[in-house]
């Protein structure tokens, strides 16, 4: 015979004690002996690669994995400012080849070795002579520890990025004693604020740290223990937030801002990055028709960039013409109406051009942005532009961009600080800039901005990004909204220079 | 028994040395830039190509495999790629994970599928068209789709299980039980709909064979009759549906870790795949092959132990 009693009472039994476990909503609340709250739980799209800052390290969303462990040389503040951090001066010499940095005298790794100038000139080489994303910034560049406390940075030419690089990836201090360690990819050492348990961390799903008890700015550490969770699929994100599993959350689909901010949560945004058509082949080398500044200007003007804004991102997100940040010195907000929607302008800008017909434009397209590329496609053909797209397959989507294989793309484009930008997608030789399209008036632009005064260099930045707008040499959308979720017990100031939060500017309500 | 043991686990490590040949080649086949797969679109094209020449990328196909295979042979399966961790670290976490998830599965759809499989085929009538309609419905919805529902009522509203992630069981039990318990009933559903239907066929099969009708002439018992002596007839047939459930689970299961962010095989595979890190696909892929001999021979002894009738050959 069931014991049907016996069953209830037992399934009741078991639903209570997982009940007291279920949801870990550690809330970030309950205080522990060193006044701080208790723990941090945070979601991330992706997880670090390496640790080992001459393999694997990076910002971006990646960089609360790097600033829980190591210290930059410099730092931002939540508004994105430049602070000092290890390093509490930096002055450059008159003709800002050589940057002088003064360093801290009372930090110490996590494993109880000095950080000193030897240590910040031998973690700033692996940088440099690793294969870290950015570690080309510091080509060409030389350390040297000239006392304790003091390093330089020496370069043939002056490099108006340097102090923000060294306050991202590329400014990080590893250990010099876990060089020539390969568990230092999992098991990183630096002076971070936290150490890294490795004993519950999951490579690749789970990063548990706890506070470093020693560190030199305890003040700046609102959290005893900090846990990251790898989450790349936006409804288990989502299902996380609404269970009270995470304090804070990035968010990829901006479609779902509505749902969780009726949940209550709070939602913290910045625009970093910008969609649209790269128009690479400027001097007409594999498609000559985009040589012509009436066909590029005509494809300008044939996106409804509203729309598109609308369909792509549900509304959230700025339309643009530019390809600086909202941020730059160099941007103007009046560009933005440039190029208004006018198909049969358009057209007649094409016919102008000797394409009265239109003509066959080849670009790539990608599964994961399908509905994107049906829309620019579309749109183009509003215009005559009949887009032949190939899809280069798993992987080589970037490789063949940069190849270059084709005169034209569609892509998403981190809006750097304006000497990173410039280097990134406009300079002769910038990686987004595959045909090395120049022009004398571009050049001259940068050299000012390289080696002018601050006022000269900031309206060369203004007269260089009103060029590329006026030349048409890229089609940008919009820019589009980075989105992070807070729980009712957290606070954010969400930095606006990079895709994830800092760690610091993160603290308990209560 | 002790040599067919043998003959199988002879012919596992020829089946494996061929997977891993094929799995290798066909990674390389796919093509893509792993280098700048790693790196992303920051990289200059330099850094790119020093990474490539780090990872030993450009030396030819059957020198790379032979690598591989001389440093597999002295127990190291490399490092991943992507994270620097050792590949046999990354797999056997998340082999622990799908094991206890997959096995889970495999209990609970085994119990639930026999006895519905043998009150339908007992019973009949009502009970059996309540059976199939509940095993169709069963085939019929997705996996992932029960999985956002129970997260939705269970983990959510209720707040009985956790929604996200994975505690492992020597960390605390109610923990693991909190994480599990959706997931293994989520994919249970399908399993139980698939394992009834056939344990509901072959005992109506069985109970049809003249050796029943001599049982029941002795005076045995119903009970008797269809535990003790139709259900080790009609395990067979059950036994081998429940096989290819259990390791179809295996990485088959990438949907529901992803509706419930646990680090299991599937997402690795598919996170791997996608990547290009062929030291952890190819860790996997070893993994994979491992787990679905020993299955396939438990099964093979489990049939033997079973039903007499069947041989090891």
């Amino acid at each position: 015979m069931f014991r049907w009693k016996a069953t209830a009472a037992t399934i009741a039994i078991a639903a209570l004690a997982l009940t007291g476990c279920a949801g870990g909503g550690d809330g970030g609340s309950g205080a522990g002996d060193s006044g701080r709250a208790d723990r941090l739980t945070l979601t991330a799209i992706v997880a670090p690669t390496s640790y080992d800052i001459g393999a694997g390290a990076e910002y971006g969303n990646r960089s609360p994995f790097f600033q829980a462990v190591f210290d930059t040389l410099l730092q931002k503040d939540s508004k994105g400012e430049i602070e000092p951090w290890l390093a509490t001066e930096w002055v450059y010499n008159d003709d800002n080849t050589v940057l002088t940095l003064t360093l801290r005298d009372d930090v110490e790794f996590t494993d109880g070795t000095k950080l000193d100038a030897d240590a910040v000139v031998a973690s700033l080489e692996r940088f440099r002579d690793g294969t870290s994303p950015q570690a080309a910034t510091f080509a060409g560049k030389e350390f040297a520890a000239v006392d304790a406390t003091t390093v330089t940075i020496t370069q043939a030419a002056p490099d108006p990025s340097l102090v923000n690089l060294l306050s991202i990836a590329p400014g990080l201090i590893q250990a010099p004693s876990t060089f020539d360690d390969p568990d230092s990819a999992t098991q990183p050492v630096g002076s971070g604020p936290y150490v890294l348990d490795t004993a519950s961390t999951v490579t690749g799903t789970t990063y548990v740290y706890t506070a470093n008890p020693d560190y030199w700015n305890a003040d700046a550490v609102k959290y005893d223990n900090l846990t990251i969770n790898v989450i790349d699929d936006p409804t288990a994100t989502l299902n996380a937030l609404k269970a009270g599993e995470a304090n804070g959350a990035k968010i990829v689909n901006n479609d779902t801002i509505p749902e969780i901010e009726a949940s209550g949560w709070t939602i913290e945004s910045n625009e970093l990055d910008f969609q649209g058509l790269l128009l690479f082949d400027r001097d007409g080398t594999m498609a000559p028709e985009l040589a012509d500044v009436n066909v590029r200007k005509a494809i300008n003007m044939a996106f409804d960039r509203e729309a598109l804004l609308k369909a792509l991102q549900a509304g959230y997100g700025t339309v643009t013409e530019q390809v600086f940040p909202a941020t730059s010195v160099g941007y103007d907000e009046s560009l933005d109406s440039t190029y208004e929607y006018d198909p049969e302008g358009a057209k007649k800008l094409l016919a102008d051009a000797g394409y009265p017909d239109g003509f066959t434009l080849n670009m790539m397209s990608t599964p994961a942005f399908q509905t994107t590329f049906d829309l620019v496609a579309q749109q183009l053909a509003d215009i005559g532009i009949t887009v032949n797209y190939t899809d280069p397959g798993t992987g080589n989507f970037i490789t063949d961009m940069l190849a270059p294989k084709y005169p034209a793309t569609w892509m998403a484009l981190e809006q750097n600080p304006d000497w990173q930008l410039i280097n990134f997608m406009i300079a002769p030789g910038a990686t987004f800039n595959p045909f090395h399209s120049e022009d004398p008036q571009v050049d001259e632009y940068i050299s000012t901005i390289q080696t002018g005064t601050q006022d000269e260099a900031e309206q060369a930045t203004k007269d260089l990004n009103a060029w590329i707008v006026d030349n048409a040499w890229f089609a940008p959308f919009f820019r589009v909204q980075g989105t992070y979720a807070t729980d009712a017990n957290t606070n954010l100031e969400f930095w606006p220079t990079n895709a994830y939060p800092s760690i610091f500017d993160f603290s308990p309500k209560n | 028994m002790l040599s067919f043991i043998l003959r199988r686990v002879l012919s596992g490590v020829i089946l494996i040395a061929v997977i891993s040949f094929l799995a290798f080649v066909l990674l390389y086949a796919s093509g893509g830039d792993i280098a700048r797969r790693i790196l992303g679109e920051n990289a200059t094209a330099e850094t790119v190509a020093k990474k490539a020449e780090q990872l030993g990328l450009n030396r030819p196909l059957l020198v790379q495999y032979w690598d591989w295979v001389t440093s597999a042979l002295t127990g190291s399966l490399g490092r991943s790629w992507f994270t620097g961790e050792l590949v046999s670290v990354s797999v056997s976490n998340r082999v622990a994970v799908s094991l206890s998830i997959v096995i889970g599965t495999t209990l609970v759809s085994a119990i639930v599928a026999v006895v519905l499989g043998v009150l339908a085929a007992r019973r009949g009538g009502g009970v059996d068209g309540t059976v199939q309609v509940v095993s169709l419905i069963g085939f019929a919805i997705p996996g992932f789709l029960i999985a956002l529902v129970l997260v939705l009522v269970f983990a959510i509203n209720l707040g009985w299980f956790k929604a996200t992630g994975y505690i492992p069981l020597s960390t605390s039990v109610s923990g693991w039980l909190s994480s599990v318990t959706l997931p293994i009933i989520a994919l249970s559903l399908g399993a139980i709909a698939a394992v009834s239907q056939q344990v509901r066929g072959s005992v109506i099969d069985a109970m049809s064979r003249d050796y029943v009708r001599t049982l029941r002439s002795r005076g045995l018992g119903s009970n008797s009759v269809v535990y003790r002596h139709v259900l080790r007839n009609a395990g067979g047939p059950a036994l081998a549906v429940l096989a290819v459930q259990f390791i179809g689970l295996l990485g088959g299961a990438v949907i529901v870790e992803q509706v419930f962010a646990i680090p299991g095989m599937g997402q690795l595979t598919v996170r791997a795949t996608t990547l290009g890190d062929i030291p952890v696909v190819m860790g996997l892929v070893m993994a994979y092959a491992i787990i679905v001999l020993i299955v396939n021979l438990l099964i093979d002894l489990a049939q033997a132990a079973l039903n007499p009738k069947v041989r090891l050959s």
